[in-house]
């Protein structure tokens, strides 16, 4: 929960500076056209049940106010004599709601900046309210539907300037507002921005933090001017709101407050509850939506194929979204962004409600935590002396099915939502046209709306009533009526379809309001969330057991090589022993060990795969720029991606993620155990270094782009080196800058860049090189570089032409991670040849077998056999090729890539030679914990099959 | 036209293929492509046929002449054969100058592979070696891709390259089909976009339907005209309305299949073959009914959607199998031709999903032999078929013992060196 002290501390002095006028009622200088108008009547309510906060209410109570604010409210207050009184008998009174993310007034069109940022998605100096309109038909909308203030923000690009908090109840823009900059937006999608960059999701989080490193940097400047950073400085102390599309972009937009000391309110897309065991802990306020995905079924089986289980079951769990979070104390507010109608609003809280959260959890979160975590709950959200006068008057129960709206008041400003009169029109009546009985019909309340429907067979609906005093018209069969009512009678003409006009009239004969319950949409409940929450997703993280498996043969990677008739012993996630009838009691807990026979099946260590691109979340390159090495696949792990399981069948443990080869100096890179389950942090392995891809060669010179690519530098070889050869001259001056301010302080400060961060990393040997490269030119060319700036290439990637200068890379120290058998896909892999890694390996080059694709990297254990074939490696050395040698050249071989005591106990069960096309993986165990077996992996299909058709199901009933 | 063609094909046949050297197999354990194994095989080879195969103690050796090679406890197949790929249309991906596979337009039934295959593609050579003899060399593009070939892969020329001209038509049916795809991804918020997309692409492949079916209609009408001007594209229809050609239809949703196949039947055509048919597991029945092959694609795949097996590409054969449907492997895809030379390596994936390793072999020869109408002259190790076979130290189903020591097309000894073999040589001496 925020710190409301502190906050409302902090909104004063942001008055102060600001110069926020804390009242927007009076508009003294304004001239007047014509003669005063005042407005000095003490509106006392009485009578009524009052929630004077979302948990506290008091029966029976009066609530006095005058012009725009609450001058008392409770029970036994005095009236004065000159107040007007409304008697609330029968009715009740909350506060207005306040939606705090909308884009309420903003102009669609808006012209750029001129002194703005180098990126048009950087849009620190927009000021909402500088963009603002009054939207009659909007504001109707909202007020309908009770609410009485709104925040007004843009909706497009990274970071969108500030918001502005506004009342609904103004037909002039000035009056209306109430913080004129109520909050800093952000966001990690470009939007309409122009800029070429970011085009990934890790630029777009790069270029947030390179902004926030900009605007410090720019405070202490005195002699440069910036605009942008200006405003963000400026405007840094405002509360933030940050939109994120999925859950797992919450952590990725946490990191980044942490990283900046921010607290960030984070505007939600409705699936936070896949993660809400991690996310309870941050205390993270949200803004939630209430927008349920529609997913459409089709008649065809066949195109059902095309929905899968994870949309299913969102839709199916997305409506118990809110009272997750509520339940795991997560603070939350509501808001109609998403909502494809205003409608659906009231429709949609019934389904929430239907979920069994508890009604003052709702109303919190319209009232309380929106004015709290825009730090407005000193003058709303709750009804309170001297508070705004923003309330409403309605009857029923809080949000049931009864519930309904007759007045908002917002600022002391009556606007009606409902006529009073409903109350009179409600029961079940007889209806005569022309004095013959015809079918029963009932009025009732639904949705905060009067509805009505003719008890036929059909429950047929009555549409368009409006209602005007008490007077009433409604459509009936494509009949039109029009009538009077009072408490038991409504009367009057109608004109049918022939032409003619009739008379008719309703005759009540009971006053039951309830809707006779027509079938709510019964969710009862939701299936269990999986982790991810889709096909093959786990219950929970597999147990690190204490195993041992007897008598297999046993592919060590150490001195003994393959081993028949061989033990392993693991527990507590490390390999225990390695060796012949392996005794019990070398375990802390010998009578709790699973001894598993392994007689006729080989046992490896886990697949390494030193190239890959899967789990990663919108775009693998950010390709817009030469050299991009502030961007990380690190922030962007994507954990539900299937492919890490289907990589795990494969008997693939340790995966690194590589940026794309877009661009000569790419992206930082992720080393990721396959823990199929866990968050994408808990993927990270966290004892591997630090890693950067580089590329070189077809792809960095846009050679195979299209004809529009021609432009951007460089498009040969040669300038290839010389950006990367600029980029460390760059680098290194940056250092040396660094280093000086360091030892004087009175230099000017350097502007932190996070881009040359990388490379000064490199340079100091602190981050390892991983290059995309194929000719020998180029290979060469890039350890001569290296060598020019004392640093070493720690592998290189593809190198389908390594074989040519294997001496070279020996000398150079470089290990090599390539393809078994591709080429001729480009003309710079017209020389490459399936006897590369032979060659390699030969000349004494820690070489790999790598997949660069999801679906190869399920067979990486077929790829190594081909240089068995391929220049007649060893069985042993070929297996190497895929475990042990990427774990050496991802520099973990201390922990993984062989079975030897101590090391991570992760590794694969084979049903044969490993290397053979007859052989099948049957168990992958990481850490100890077993993530993939046949036998699971039957269950989960067995899962698979019963959930989808349930689902199915269930959701076609929904649909009817 | 098309007669002094073939005879012409017929005469440089026996200029090539002349020889007069008898050449024996003895001793290796023959594959025969059937589902047979002889174990200690003789096998005598004369003017490019097989004139004797069968067990080392019931063949008399009474030749003199003969050029014998003794394969021992070797593995001997026949040639492999890969249905539905690119390869001799084009070398390199990334450079369009190297590439002849794609004509541009909708309907071009008129166009063929096999004038545009080239003999001395470095590619070819390299899946060559593995076994790989015989190849449809199948144009793409459009809707009606054109007419393929089937080659050989070491020739000359296209023409003295042409094993079997002219053997069928293509279509790829216009259909809904992402491989991999993942659907419903929450990752991306512009859905309705994506929405409008797809609605966009199924009114446009309904369109090219129609647009299918006139032509289609006009290529029947076309045939009954009594003064016609020569329509090159509808002239290409006849022999597949006559069953001379045959109709291979590349679909691979259980929609398309049903559709492709529907519509092909409409027009009273009998010789078709569905290509793809990654979800034809689903309808075999179907399958079965209209009595078609398939040309399975790639298995080592990934699944088509998120929720399907995860090994349901691999699984794929065995359900085929299992429901009586003729079917073979093709390695249609990315890197389709350089890739091709694991064609044996898909066969061996079946062998860990239920095949014996002879009915695995089927899949690559005998097999595609049938479906590609050429399975009396190859196919098997049988006599009075070519002798298209190779010799390998082991079994070439799996990686590691995949060996290939000899290779025969029509009975000649064929090189083992390609453009990478060169490199390795010249690098290992380095």
């Amino acid at each position: 929960m925020l710190d409301s002290c502190k906050h409302i501390i902090k909104f004063f002095f942001l008055y102060f500076i600001l110069m926020l006028p804390l009242t927007s009622y009076a508009q003294d200088n304004f001239p007047i056209n014509g003669v005063r108008s005042t407005n000095q009547i003490t509106y006392a309510f009485i009578n009524a049940d009052i929630y004077i906060d979302y948990n506290k209410i008091i029966s029976n109570a009066t609530l006095l106010i005058k012009n725009d604010r609450i001058l008392k409210v409770g029970s036994n207050i005095k009236i004065p004599n000159d107040a007007k009184i409304i008697d609330l008998n029968g009715y009740k009174i909350c506060p207005s709601f306040i939606d705090i993310y909308t884009d309420y007034g903003q102009k669609t069109n808006f012209s750029d900046i001129e002194l703005s940022s180098w990126n048009s998605a950087l849009n620190t100096e927009f000021n909402a309210i500088n963009n603002f309109e009054i939207d009659l038909n909007k504001a109707e909308s909202f007020i309908k539907n009770g609410f009485g203030i709104v925040n007004s923000l843009n909706k497009d690009g990274i970071i969108r300037g500030s918001s502005t908090l506004v009342s609904l109840s103004y037909d002039k823009p000035h009056s209306s507002v109430i913080i004129d900059q109520s909050a800093l937006c952000l966001s990690f999608n470009k939007g309409a921005s122009k800029t070429k960059y970011p085009s990934s999701l890790m630029g777009s989080i790069a270029l947030i933090r390179q902004a926030y490193y900009d605007a410090d940097w720019y405070d202490g400047q005195k002699h440069i001017y910036n605009n942008s950073l200006r405003a963000f400085n400026i405007k840094r102390d405002l509360p933030k709101i940050f939109e994120v599309s999925n859950y797992q972009s919450i952590f990725r937009a946490n990191k980044i407050a942490n990283e900046f000391k921010e607290k960030y309110i984070i505007k939600t897309n409705g699936d936070e509850y896949k993660r809400v065991e991690e996310l309870k802990n941050l205390d993270i306020p949200l803004i939630v939506p209430i927008n349920f995905d529609k997913l459409k079924i089709n008649t065809d089986p066949y195109e059902n194929l095309n929905i899968s289980l994870a949309s299913l079951k969102h839709a199916e769990t997305a409506p118990y979204n809110f009272s997750i979070l509520v339940n795991h104390g997560i603070d939350v507010a509501l808001t109609l962004d998403g909502l494809d109608s205003f409608s659906d609003f009231y429709k949609n809280l019934k389904t929430i409600i239907s979920t069994g959260v508890n009604k003052n959890e709702i109303l919190k979160s319209l009232t309380y935590n929106p004015a709290n975590f825009l730090n407005v709950y000193n003058q709303t959200g709750s009804l309170e002396k001297g508070k705004k006068a923003n309330f409403l008057i309605f009857s029923g129960d809080l949000f049931s099915n009864n519930f309904l709206i007759y007045e908002n008041w917002i600022n002391g400003k009556k606007f009606v939502v409902n006529n009073k009169n409903i109350q009179k029109l409600i029961g079940k009546y007889n209806f005569f046209i022309d004095g013959n009985k015809g079918n029963e019909i009932s009025f009732f309340v639904k949705n905060n709306k009067i509805c009505a429907q003719a008890d036929t067979s059909k429950k047929e609906s009555i549409d368009n009533i409006k209602l005007f005093n008490k007077q009433i018209s409604f459509i009936k069969n494509g009949i039109f009526f029009n009538g009077t009512f009072s408490d038991s009678l409504i009367y009057g003409e109608l004109y049918d379809s022939l032409g003619h006009w009739n008379t008719w009239q309703l005759v009540k004969f009971s006053t039951d309001n309830k809707l006779s319950p027509s079938n709510p949409d019964s969710i009862s409940t939701h299936s269990k969330i999986l982790y991810p929450n889709m096909a093959y997703g786990l219950q929970s993280n597999p147990i690190q057991q204490s195993i041992l498996f007897i008598n297999a043969t046993v592919w060590t990677n150490e001195e003994a090589g393959i081993v028949e008739n061989c033990d392993v012993a693991i527990q507590d996630g490390k390999i225990l022993a390695v060796g012949e009838k392996i005794n019990l009691n070398i375990f802390k807990s010998p009578s709790n060990v699973v001894l598993i026979d392994a007689s006729n099946k080989h046992i490896t260590s886990g697949i390494i795969d030193e190239h890959s691109h899967i789990a990663i979340s919108r775009g693998v390159n950010e390709g817009t720029q030469a050299v991009t090495s502030e961007v990380r696949i690190g922030d962007v792990i994507n954990s539900d991606d299937i492919n890490i399981y289907r990589q795990l069948a494969g008997g693939v443990t340790i995966a690194q993620l590589l940026h794309g080869s877009a661009n000569p100096i790419g992206g930082q890179s992720a080393i990721i155990k396959l823990r199929w389950g866990q968050s994408a942090e808990n993927l990270k392995y966290h004892l591997a270094k630090p890693f950067i891809k580089f590329a070189l060669g077809e792809n960095v010179k846009q050679s195979n782009w299209g004809s529009q690519y021609r432009t951007r530098f460089p498009q040969t070889r040669m300038g290839v080196e010389q950006i990367i050869y600029d980029a460390f001259v760059r680098a290194k001056e940056y250092k040396e800058n660094n280093q000086a301010y360091r030892k004087n302080k009175k230099l000017q400060k350097p502007r932190k860049n996070l881009e040359l961060d990388a490379l000064v990393e490199i340079m100091d040997g602190k981050r390892l090189v991983t290059c995309h490269s194929y000719v020998q030119s180029e290979i060469l060319m890039l350890m001569d570089i290296a060598n020019q700036f004392n640093f070493k290439i720690n592998t290189f990637t593809h190198i389908l032409e390594g074989y040519k200068v294997a001496g070279q890379l020996k000398l150079h120290g470089a290990n090599a991670s390539t393809f078994s058998d591709w080429w001729a896909y480009k003309y710079e892999v017209n020389d490459a040849i399936p006897y590369n890694a032979a060659l390699l390996i030969d000349a004494g080059v820690n070489t790999a077998i790598n997949s660069d694709d999801a679906e190869m990297g399920r067979r990486l254990n077929q790829e190594a056999a081909k240089i068995v074939k391929y220049g007649h490696v060893s069985y042993e050395e070929a297996w190497k090729s895929v475990t042990l040698n990427p774990a050496k050249m991802l520099q973990i071989d201390q922990y993984v890539g062989s079975l030897k005591e101590n090391k991570d106990a992760d590794i694969v069960i084979w049903s044969s030679n490993p290397l053979s096309m007859y052989s099948k993986v049957e168990k992958t165990f990481i850490d100890g914990r077993c993530y993939y077996s046949i036998e699971q992996d039957l269950e989960h299909r067995e899962i698979i099959k019963t959930e989808k058709s349930r689902l199915l199901n269930k959701m076609i009933k929904n649909q009817k | 036209m098309k007669y002094n063609f073939i005879l012409f094909l017929l005469f440089t046949q026996l200029l090539i293929g002349q020889n007069t050297v008898t050449n024996i197999l003895l001793g290796g354990v023959a594959h025969i492509g059937n589902g047979e194994v002889i174990q200690n095989s003789t096998i005598i080879i004369e003017e490019g046929k097989i004139i004797q195969i069968g067990h080392s103690d019931t063949i008399n050796l009474n030749i003199s002449d003969a050029k014998i090679l003794n394969v021992k406890g070797k593995h001997i197949y026949p040639s492999l054969i890969l249905p539905n790929t690119t390869l001799g249309l084009a070398e390199i991906d990334a450079v369009r100058a190297s590439r002849d596979e794609k004509e541009v337009g909708l309907f071009n039934s008129n166009v063929r592979s096999q004038i545009a295959y080239n003999t001395e593609s470095t590619v070819v050579s390299t899946v060559r070696t593995n076994g790989i003899l015989l190849a449809q060399v199948t144009p793409r593009g459009g809707v009606i891709g054109g007419t393929s070939s089937v080659m050989k892969l070491h020739g000359n020329n296209w023409q003295d390259a042409t094993y079997l001209q002219d053997d069928g038509l293509h279509i790829y049916w216009p259909e809904e089909f992402h491989r991999g795809h993942w659907t419903h991804s929450h990752d991306f918020t512009a859905k309705d976009k994506e929405d409008d997309k797809e609605d966009h692409k199924k009114k446009k492949r309904k369109k090219t339907i129609i647009e299918l079916h006139e032509f289609f209609e006009s290529a029947q009408q076309y045939n009954l005209l009594a003064n016609k001007e020569i329509d090159l594209r509808l002239e290409a229809m006849q022999s597949v309305f006559l069953g001379d050609k045959k109709l291979y239809l590349h679909a691979n949703t259980v929609n398309g299949i049903k559709d492709a196949v529907l519509f092909a039947t409409s027009y009273g055509i009998r010789n078709i073959v569905i290509v793809g048919g990654s979800e034809s597991w689903r309808i075999t029945d179907f399958i079965l009914k209209h009595n078609i092959p398939i040309i399975l694609g790639r298995i080592h795949s990934l699944p088509n959607h998120q929720d399907e097996d995860i090994d349901q590409p691999f699984k794929t054969p065995k359900i085929l199998a299992d429901a009586g449907i003729v079917f073979c492997l093709d390695y249609h895809g990315d890197m389709e031709r350089m890739g091709s030379r694991n064609l044996p390596f898909l066969a061996g994936t079946t062998v860990n999903y239920g095949f014996s390793k002879e009915e695995a072999l089927k899949l690559i020869t005998l097999n595609p032999a049938l479906i590609l109408g050429i399975e009396e002259r190859t196919g098997t190790l049988e006599q009075g078929k070519d002798a298209n076979l190779f010799v390998s130290s082991g079994d070439i189903l799996d990686v590691v013992s995949n060996n290939v020591e000899h290779l025969f097309l029509l009975g000649r000894q064929v090189p083992l060196e390609n453009h990478q073999t060169k490199l390795y040589n010249k690098y290992l001496d380095k």
